[in-house]
């Protein structure tokens, strides 16, 4: 233990997860902040209570092997995940509860979200409950592995005709039973991402149709979406790097965006053959929040993201365009 | 008393044609949402696919295109990236850039690999549908077209990526050349 203090990190309003108690090392000094506008207050908080360094993952990423906390502000599911996965004690600034396919790795002693920077005090012990509760867990391992084994020994026992049973009945069994976890990780992933997002935009369909908004936004959005030019522009906005990483998270902008030039569609207000180019003028920021993280899950070292985000932004304000122009081209099949 | 009924019930209205959009998407989305391709992903298993795609990223046009297809269709979002392990450090960003721009295009006819961000292709795919046009060939143009986006945008971020490296003077990354087949398993196990 050096000079380094521990902190506490509780859940705020809203929020799920918790209490974290986090104290940087020698080996990890450093708390990143993954929010993409600066340094998050709860990250500076956290830096300043432990005197721990801080740093903008997007402008100064450093290895994941000396990082002790990352802050983020994720109301997604995507980036919510993948520190935990990692192993990094994860402080979400946005209330969100665990969901998507990292949802297995977003566990209370990891992760906690709705973080405000009241909710981080100085101070703190629970690392000895921590170690008596990872030990519990490898007890049962090893008395799992052992029962394991020991069927294992008993089956060496059987003659040819059982042996062939067992391996029928083990085949089919991996196969039912790949069959039901699948089924399984399918109704998983639509009760906590699908359904939710569905009854959203459901909502938010039905008002817009109901109340007439919806003529309202015609007349503001048909200039706009309802000839190549304006798409063109459109996605050229929408790739700025530096509005890109504001509206990528978890497309829900584009969902948006998307929902209500579909509507348009339907109603005739905006030519048929425009859904392609349309599709692909909403969508110039995808992942642009996101470009640290996924170089990160590539293993990527710190200056491949420094010199790569950039990269990244910019290459957009140039290919937005283009793919919007290409799937025009190909749009002529849809007329 | 008759004014305050009608407030009340154009209210109420808001969230019945809610009701009803929804369950419309209950009855025409979830069944494609089915578990046959999660069960075909689990059986092919995640080391066969490894192993297959540490051998196309030699290539420009399969970096860019057979890669990051194979990552989202195998891995789904956000795990995908992690195929870009299998790159030397210069070819990062440009597969991440490539990979991200595939996750939407995908949608239409895998749900699957994005299911969170479905609404991105279906927001517009039902506009289309109800203006009458056929949705699947949609999907298909999407993922067509998307595929040649993704190849153009991989090629323009590497250009991009090259300048920004010789600009910050990571010469140690421009003169990186791995020998992908190296790569050890216990690396692909890791992550």
């Amino acid at each position: 233990m050096s000079n380094y203090k521990s902190v506490t990190v509780n859940k705020g309003s809203h929020g799920w997860g918790g209490p974290l108690v986090i104290q940087p090392t020698d080996e990890k000094p450093y708390v990143i902040s993954v929010t993409g506008g600066g340094i998050d207050p709860v990250a500076q908080k956290i830096a300043d209570l432990t005197g721990a360094k801080v740093v903008d993952s997007f402008e100064n990423p450093i290895p994941k092997e000396q990082t002790f906390a990352a802050v983020i502000n994720c109301g997604g599911t995507a980036r919510s995940g993948v520190y935990p996965k990692m192993k990094i004690p994860t402080i979400n600034t946005v209330a969100i509860t665990p969901a998507g396919p990292l949802a297995k790795y977003i566990k209370e002693d990891i992760f906690v979200s709705g973080v405000d920077s009241s909710n981080v005090d100085a101070g703190g012990e629970a690392l000895e409950k921590d170690t008596s509760e990872e030990s519990e867990p490898q007890k049962q391992d090893t008395a799992a592995a052992t029962v394991t084994n020991n069927s294992g020994s008993s089956k060496k026992e059987e003659t040819g005709f059982l042996k062939l049973i067992d391996v029928v009945g083990k085949v089919a069994g991996d196969f039912v039973n790949t069959f039901y976890q699948a089924g399984r990780d399918t109704i998983d992933t639509l009760i906590k991402n699908v359904l939710p997002f569905m009854a959203f935009v459901a909502t938010l369909v039905g008002i817009i149709n109901y109340s007439g908004i919806g003529k309202v936004l015609a007349n503001i959005l048909s200039p706009l979406a309802g000839n190549i030019v304006g798409l063109v522009i459109l996605s050229i906005i929408c790739a700025l790097p530096f509005l890109s990483p504001i509206l990528g998270p978890a497309g829900v902008i584009a969902a948006v965006v998307g929902t209500l030039i579909g509507q348009q569609i339907g109603t005739g207000v905006v030519p048929m053959y425009l859904a392609l180019p349309a599709l692909f003028a909403i969508d110039a920021q995808a992942g642009c929040d996101f470009i640290p993280v996924a170089l990160t899950l590539g293993e990527a070292e710190p200056d491949t993201i420094t010199s790569g985000t950039p990269a990244m932004l910019f290459s957009r304000l140039l290919t937005a365009p283009i793919a919007v122009l290409i799937a025009y081209g190909f749009s002529f099949m849809l007329r | 008393m008759d004014y305050l009924t009608t407030a009340a019930s154009a209210f109420i209205g808001l969230f019945k044609a809610g009701g009803k959009v929804f369950m419309g998407y209950m009855t025409d989305i979830i069944p494609l949402l089915i578990t046959a391709i999660n069960a075909l992903v689990s059986f092919i298993g995640e080391d066969r696919v490894n192993r297959f795609m540490s051998k196309l990223t030699k290539f420009t046009l399969l970096r860019y295109t057979l890669l990051p297809i194979l990552g989202v269709f195998f891995f789904t979002n956000p795990m995908c990236y992690t195929a870009g392990r299998f790159l030397p450090e210069k070819y990062k960003p440009a597969y991440v850039d490539s990979c991200v721009s595939f996750l939407h295009p995908v949608t239409g006819l895998f749900p699957h690999a994005n299911s969170a961000e479905l609404f991105v292709f279906l927001g517009i795919a039902s506009g289309f549908s109800k203006a009458g046009g056929d949705q699947t060939k949609l999907a298909m143009l999407y993922a067509l077209t998307g595929i040649v986006v993704i190849l153009i945008r991989g090629i323009v971020t590497e250009r991009f990526s090259m300048f920004f490296f010789k600009r910050n003077g990571n010469t140690n990354i421009l003169n990186q050349e791995m020998d992908v087949n190296d790569l050890k398993k216990t690396n692909a196990k890791e992550a």
